[in-house]
């Protein structure tokens, strides 16, 4: 019985560990970057990658931009950290990290789930994110799409 | 069990600085680092006798290995609080508590910063001075590939200075590029680099104040793309107050020193490299000159990085009447692996052998060479 448990738990484990590697290596969910609907700036990957790195810290509307990412956990953070700014997430906290003990920068603040970002973002226009595609709605206006 | 105890202390902490996000932010770095030298040596300042070979890890506490395995030389656990006072005005604090010390925390830095625009940005208070390219953020493990910045580079018995700074961002071309003008003054009194260095030359001070004043500077950034460059230019002037046990000021000799580098690194597809240049000059009667310098190659394979070293640091006179090399000079040769098993959380193992070229005759091979083995993980919250 224990050791019948066991072997479960092991399964279960190693099924864990290799979704875990899959989910990570081939994840290919597509990411959109997220604007208020009133926000006319222009945007590419340039411009957005310069803001997620605190390198620009306005919009080309010449407004201060706000930054928003989702949770450290959430699945789009590492494709948008791939796909956009073309590092692994660890790539991207040890950059932030630096910047943020030496009080040079001030990282994206973070928000658990797609609605809370939508919420945010509808509500401030000089507020910039990003999420998944299958996440986003009307309320907010899409700037990029990010395989 | 250890590891449920960690990860429970770390969402302990993610729900603090959740619920009180409202008024200050709350985040943290730390490395827990154990390790030992492999050897023995030939007491260079005791010739005919032998004693386990050392690494000084941390120059500044006096961080060291020897033969006997420790967990003290190097381990820190420190947290940052960022409250905003209002749009554009915060305050920093990070208190900074670290083994070789006792854990005995300290406020490392503590500051103001004004964000006058989008592009300039004011500070003033208490702050890393911006010397090497990792100066600022030496302690930080989390940030780099390696074990620490090579430590025989490393070396000032001065890294902390109160001032102002004033940081100004632009665009230059494709690049993104910061220049910043600092000013300060450090009083380490009771200096624990140098309270070592004269118990170690057989002096028995009671304590050794070292005054570092009128530090003024620029620090020039360029980043693009791939690559990350800084260049930094400042002086200052040095005196030193070495107390004896009677109360008795050792004659000192106050001079003026200028430090200049260039560092950074550049992606090339999978690998990295990173370098330091450096030279510190002294305006004294021997025209004392420090020409340092590191060079590192890292491969970055998914959350795996493994990473060479090669850190060089010399000394010489300058001043015909008292010209020679015959001082300081030693270089560590290092190998090492960061594994990134968390987001915010890697593991390290590095190899280090150091080779003391040092002046025997004269006692500028203090050092001696020594094997040393560290792991240890860095993380941040």
């Amino acid at each position: 019985m224990n050791s019948q448990f066991k072997c479960q738990k092991w399964i279960t484990l190693l099924f864990l560990f290799i979704a875990n590697l899959l989910f990570i290596n081939y994840s290919t969910a597509a990411v959109v970057v997220v604007v208020h609907p009133e926000n006319n700036s222009t945007f590419d990957k340039k411009s957005i990658k310069k803001m997620f790195l605190g390198k620009s810290k306005s919009f080309s509307n010449g407004r201060s931009a706000i930054l928003i990412s989702p949770d450290k956990s959430d699945p789009s953070r590492n494709a948008f950290n791939k796909s956009v700014l073309g590092k692994s997430s660890n790539q991207v906290n040890a950059y932030w990290s630096k910047m943020i003990f030496t009080g040079k920068g001030v990282p994206p603040q973070e928000m658990a789930t797609a609605s809370d970002i939508i919420s945010a973002i509808s509500a401030n226009k000089d507020a910039i994110s990003y999420l998944d595609a299958a996440a986003v709605t009307d309320a907010v206006k899409v700037v990029g799409t990010f395989n | 069990m250890k590891i449920v105890t960690l990860i429970s202390a770390i969402l302990f902490s993610t729900l603090i600085s959740t619920a009180v996000n409202a008024d200050i932010k709350l985040s943290g770095y730390g490395s827990i680092i154990a390790g030992k030298t492999l050897g023995t040596v030939d007491d260079p300042l005791n010739p005919g006798q032998k004693r386990d070979e050392i690494l000084t890890a941390d120059f500044y506490d006096v961080g060291q290995y020897t033969n006997d395995i420790t967990f003290n030389a190097e381990s820190i656990f420190a947290v940052q609080g960022v409250a905003d006072i209002s749009n554009n005005l915060r305050i920093t604090a990070q208190v900074v508590a670290k083994a070789v010390d006792d854990f005995q925390p300290e406020f490392d830095w503590y500051y103001l910063t004004y964000q006058a625009s989008d592009s300039l940005t004011l500070m003033a208070g208490r702050r890393n001075i911006p010397m090497y390219y990792y100066s600022e953020f030496s302690e930080v493990g989390y940030a780099y590939p390696w074990m620490r910045p090579p430590s025989n580079l490393y070396w000032w018995q001065v890294t902390q200075f109160n001032g102002i700074h004033a940081m100004y961002d632009f665009e230059l071309g494709d690049y993104s590029s910061t220049l910043t003008a600092f000013y300060g003054n450090e009083y380490s009194n009771d200096n624990v680099e140098m309270l070592y260095y004269d118990k170690l030359y057989g002096g028995s001070a009671r304590t050794v104040n070292e005054f570092w004043t009128d530090i003024a500077g620029v620090n020039w950034n360029i980043s693009g793309d791939n690559f990350d460059v800084r260049f930094v230019y400042f002086q200052n002037d040095r005196d030193r107050e070495t107390i004896q046990q009677d109360g008795s000021i050792d004659d000192y000799t106050p001079f003026s020193q200028t430090f200049i580098g260039f560092g950074g690194n550049v992606d090339l597809g999978q690998f990295k490299i990173l370098f330091d240049w450096n030279l510190v000059d002294y305006d004294d009667a021997r025209g004392t000159e420090f020409p340092t310098y590191l060079v590192s190659l890292v491969y970055n394979y998914d959350d795996y990085q493994p990473y060479l070293i090669y850190s060089k640091a010399d000394h010489k006179r300058t001043k015909t009447s008292s010209a020679t090399e015959d001082l300081e000079e030693h270089y560590i040769s290092s190998v090492g692996l960061r594994y990134n098993f968390l987001p915010t959380a890697s593991f390290k193992v590095q190899f280090d052998h150091f080779i003391d070229q040092g002046d025997k005759a004269t006692g500028w091979a203090y050092h001696g060479d020594s094997d040393t083995i560290t792991a240890g993980v860095d993380f941040i919250f």
